[in-house]
């Protein structure tokens, strides 16, 4: 059953920050438990408060209790979750009973003194095919994610710790504290050795030429996609819409022509380029690629998610500006969408919800990822040292969205009631969390930064294992921008995780600043695969990775 | 009696079918253009033959036959003297760009143009649903959407886009995001805007198919604010009919005709090939079969078949002879009769010249987009708009009538589409306070007279003279 109640709310809600000593952020101290707005688009009207407790030192309970609680729990949730099918069968039952009791003579008596008007029949039936043939119609399209392959770079374009810091000692010899800065960034990074950087940023000083930025965006697209078509059998002519997101270059051609000159797609495709919208760009073309695919039917969408190093590799000394060089690293991903009904039986994942947050009108929000050039003149994107407390406020605009479309029944009850207690029985009652563990099996949170995933792991109160695949993807191939959440979609699935049913939420903050998250469905379980970019490594994977590593 | 009911099933299938259909049919929601600003910078930034005279010849890097060659292509080129270029043409630094200029650059267009149309129309930017950002040649993180929705406040919940890199022809590619949206969500707000930054792309160098990009391209932009709220249709300018995107990028001439790279001495321009006229006209024919039966009346559609018919009928009998025809191509088929006026992507005389032909178009029909070229010069993506303002102002859109717009984009992409007009329309927008000026009396090009002597100078003798 699901009965939803609006309220009204005033956005208003901080997030606590964790409490490890972090000198260079602000510690924002404890919330105020305000309402929150819901968004203007939506249809259904639903409540939801995300509200987070002090962290206080929790008094333990002793075992036994603990079990009981846990019971009960499970307990409640069972029964407001499938309250319509509790309700229906004791209905059932009775029904069952009563025919049984009629006996056989009578329930044939019964049946043949209905009359049967023909012309009533008929429109009975057809009124009955109409509503049938207008609801089905009025559904939306789903959307299926067919398959996605993640470009693995090869071996030679690897950068290992003591690589990076070697080129960083060579070019700024003259700045010893820069190399200093680089250093302890890459020690307490959370990423591994094998991290890939294009070719052009191995020459010592790199050579960012327009042919080098097409060389790399051709070697990471084309590889991707040829994969792609080889593992779904896909023919290039058959692609209705391509849309590609690489954030920060951009020649022209675009390089969506660039894909259309190379597999000679066709003259009627719908094509798409976007840019400069940050890592959380993946997210936004798999919006738009479902907002086209509701109105074209029997279609199919490539999206293809890069961000291209090259030309992007800060030369400066500025320290907030080589922070990026540290952290960013060559990847792409090739993704294939469809809402044909034969391709169902075939998809991985089925589309569930996109909900995108852009908090530009704030102006530390909007300043906090900015693209400007230094004293030297030398074009670079410098960090605020507030990204933290915006990317929470972010995810928390995020989550008021997302949170009544996919919390179960059980979760928004268990609020409301707290929420009507506190209201009229007792202001000090304490404020129920929702528990998003339940509404996902799976988290795929932008591999930004080593403190991005701690920061969400924290307010999102996930374990370890939630956020394993994340931090796995930030050690295996670094921060690699729009496409990180497709290595870790895939490091889930080659641990043999991904069950049918199972959904995923993938969230990934950007530029501007954004917050855009997406819940996917798995629809078959799937193998592990033999192929892709975890293949050769899997095995060693989970590692430990240190607080920090010392170099 | 039976049978009798039995045919009776066949009319009633068919009324529900019908009724069925009209449901569908609501469903599908419409494009509207409320309103639209095109962008007119500030009068220190105009740019006439002499400031024009004096930015060639700071360029160290040009002789004589780069002078002779330029001269001629800013002759035929159809500009006159009051088109804009971007202010760091006026500091003297476009060989040194930066990157706030670019940045700049687009502030004083986005802070202009959204304001106006904004309050015109009487929407607040918090009510924007929908933005989306063309301006092909800067990507900057922040992205420009970005910026916008700092500048303006607008709501978390927006969705934008920014598309890059996609030509002269983004701002049909951004109509078709806005289209495809406003099909699945109902009463929703959109803004359009499309621009070109020419801050940061000067060419420094002396690759003869290089420096034409330079002398070709002027400031401007156009904020078009769009709805699908049918409340709103009797308020609205412009319905959405058709849209048509063709893209050439397989066949490999025509990805290649204009590309941005490095000449040999590692500068960056952009290359337009000698392959252009032929690969636009191949691109804008295979547009025109697709869009043609969609915009003209039956009647036309059967005359142009007879008439094909014939023609090929006696080419077999051998009467007429085969092979390509000579010269342009002729559509054949007549436009007038399903489209009143024609917005052509000015980007060059001879670009306006050929779609003349080949349309078979008065100069009654291509004085809007010749006046655009004249006065405002090639604004890439956002030209369209003003060739719509211009016809606006001379006060030639009266309800019902269809106007086409055609433009062509790097790639090579073609794309058109069919507005039709909802109400009678006549206000000036940027050409308010000159549209009396238009035509003028004489397009003849002052850069010939003043600078003709070149064509005669000799390489071995020729000077620099100090007053250009």
């Amino acid at each position: 059953m699901e009965s939803y109640v609006s309220v009204e709310w005033r956005d208003s809600l901080h997030l606590l920050l964790p409490s490890a000593p972090r000198p260079s952020l602000n510690l924002r101290p404890l919330l105020r438990l305000k309402i929150l707005t819901p968004s203007p688009s939506s249809s259904k009207q639903h409540l939801l408060l995300v509200s987070f407790l002090p962290l206080s030192p929790p008094t333990m309970p002793d075992f036994s209790t603990l079990v009981k609680l846990k019971h009960v729990k499970l307990g409640y949730q069972y029964l407001v979750n499938h309250i319509l099918t509790l309700t229906l069968i004791p209905i059932m039952a009775g029904v069952v009973v009563k025919v049984l009791r009629l006996g056989p003579e009578e329930i044939v008596s019964l049946w043949s003194s209905l009359q049967f008007d023909f012309v009533q029949v008929l429109c009975s039936s057809f009124f009955v095919i109409f509503v049938a043939t207008v609801y089905f119609l009025s559904k939306p399209r789903s959307i299926y994610l067919v398959d996605y392959e993640c470009y693995k770079p090869p071996v030679a374009c690897r950068v290992p710790f003591s690589t990076f810091m070697e080129h960083s000692r060579l070019i700024l010899s003259n700045n010893p504290k820069s190399v200093e800065f680089q250093m302890r960034i890459l020690e307490r990074s959370g990423l591994g050795e094998e991290t890939c950087l294009p070719p052009a940023i191995h020459y010592i000083p790199p050579s960012p030429t327009m042919e080098a930025a097409r060389g790399e965006a051709e070697i990471v697209i084309f590889s991707a996609m040829e994969t792609l078509f080889k593992k779904t059998g896909l023919k290039p002519r058959d692609i209705d819409i391509l849309i590609v997101n690489c954030s920060l270059f951009s020649p022209t051609p675009s390089l969506s022509a660039m894909v259309i000159n190379k597999y000679k797609l066709r003259s009627n495709i719908k094509s798409f380029n976007l840019s400069g919208m940050g890592c959380s760009a993946g997210l936004i073309s798999i919006d738009l690629a479902r907002d086209l695919l509701q109105v074209h039917p029997n279609s199919n969408a490539v999206v293809v998610s890069t961000e291209i190093i090259t030309p992007n590799y800060y030369q400066g000394k500025e320290r907030a500006m080589l922070l990026p060089n540290c952290l960013f690293r060559m990847g792409g991903a090739a993704i294939l969408l469809s809402n044909r009904s034969s391709d169902r039986w075939r998809a991985k994942y089925r589309l569930v919800h996109v909900v995108r947050t852009h908090k530009g009108a704030d102006n530390k929000a909007y300043r906090c990822v900015f693209e400007e050039e230094d004293k030297e003149g030398k074009v670079g994107i410098s960090l605020s040292k507030d990204l933290m407390a915006i990317a929470g406020e972010a995810l928390k605009s995020n989550i008021t969205t997302i949170g009544p479309l996919v919390l179960p029944a059980s979760e928004q009850l268990l609020f409301l009631l707290t929420l009507i207690g506190r209201k009229i029985f007792n202001p000090k009652w304490k404020p129920y969390i929702p528990d998003f563990k339940q509404a996902f099996e799976h988290f795929c949170i932008h591999a930004g930064g080593r403190a991005v995933i701690d920061e969400l792991q924290k307010n999102l109160q996930l374990s370890p294992e939630h956020v394993e695949a994340s931090r796995m993807t930030l050690h295996r191939f670094g921060n690699t921008s729009s496409s990180s959440l497709w290595y870790e979609l895939s490091y889930i699935e080659s641990k043999g995780r991904m069950k049918r049913g199972d959904r995923v939420w993938q969230i990934a903050f950007g530029s501007g600043f954004k917050c855009n998250s997406a819940v996917w469905k798995c629809n078959r379980t799937i193998k592990t695969p033999t192929d892709g970019p975890w293949a050769d490594c899997i095995e060693r994977y989970p590692v430990h990775i240190p607080e920090v590593v010392k170099l | 009696m039976e049978l009798f009911t039995l045919l009776l099933t066949i009319p009633i299938l068919y009324v529900f079918f019908l009724l069925w259909k009209w449901v569908n049919d609501l469903r599908d929601q419409q494009c509207y253009i409320l309103d639209y600003q095109c962008y007119k910078p500030s009068d220190d930034r105009m740019v006439g033959t002499k400031f024009c005279g004096e930015v060639i010849k700071r360029n160290k890097n040009l002789g004589l036959n780069e002078y002779k060659f330029l001269l001629k292509a800013i002759v035929s080129s159809g500009i006159g003297e009051q088109t804009y270029a971007p202010r760091i043409m006026f500091d003297g630094r476009e060989e040194c760009p930066k990157l706030e200029d670019g940045i700049s650059e687009m502030d004083e267009f986005l802070h202009d143009s959204i304001g106006k149309v904004l309050s015109r129309a009487g929407i607040s930017p918090q009510e924007i649903d929908v933005l989306v950002v063309n301006v092909s040649m800067l990507a900057a993180v922040p992205s420009l959407s970005s910026r916008i929705v700092n500048h303006y406040k607008m709501r978390p919940d927006i969705k934008s886009f920014d598309l890059t890199g996609m030509g002269c022809s983004a701002s049909l590619i951004s109509l078709d995001i806005i289209r495809n949206v406003f099909k699945s969500y109902k009463n929703k707000f959109a803004l359009l805007v499309t621009s070109e930054s020419l801050s940061m792309n000067w060419y420094t160098g002396n690759d003869r198919s290089m420096i034409l990009a330079n002398c070709l391209f002027r400031s401007g932009g156009c904020a078009i604010l769009l709805t699908n709220n049918k409340a709103l249709k009797h308020q609205a300018m412009f319905k959405l009919k058709c849209l048509v995107r063709t893209h050439h990028g397989a066949k490999d001439e025509s990805y290649s005709v204009c590309t941005q790279k490095e000449d040999d001495q590692g500068r960056m321009g952009f290359h337009l090939s000698k392959n252009l006229p032929k690969a636009a006209t191949r691109c804008f024919v295979d547009n025109l079969k697709v869009i043609t039966p969609k915009i003209l009346p039956v009647r036309e559609l059967l005359r142009f078949m007879a008439v094909s018919v014939v023609k090929k009928w006696k080419q077999r009998c051998g009467s007429v002879p085969k092979g390509a025809p000579e010269g342009p191509i002729k559509a054949g088929v007549k436009f007038k009769s399903g489209v009143d006026h024609f917005c052509i992507h000015t980007g060059g005389k001879a670009v306006i010249d050929g779609m003349g032909v080949s349309l078979e178009l008065s100069e009654y029909d291509l004085e809007p987009a010749r006046m655009t070229l004249h006065r405002y010069g090639n604004t890439s993506a956002s030209s369209l708009w003003y060739v719509l303002a211009y016809m606006e102002a001379k006060k030639r859109l009266k309800k019902g009538h269809k106007v086409l717009m055609i433009s062509f984009g790097s790639g090579f992409k073609c794309n058109s589409c069919v507005w039709e007009v909802v109400r009678d329309l006549d206000d000036g927008n940027v050409w308010k306070d000159e549209i009396e000026r238009y035509p003028p009396k004489t397009l003849l090009n002052p850069y010939m007279e003043k600078y003709g002597w070149i064509q005669d100078e000799d390489l071995s003798t020729f000077k620099v003279p100090d007053e250009i």
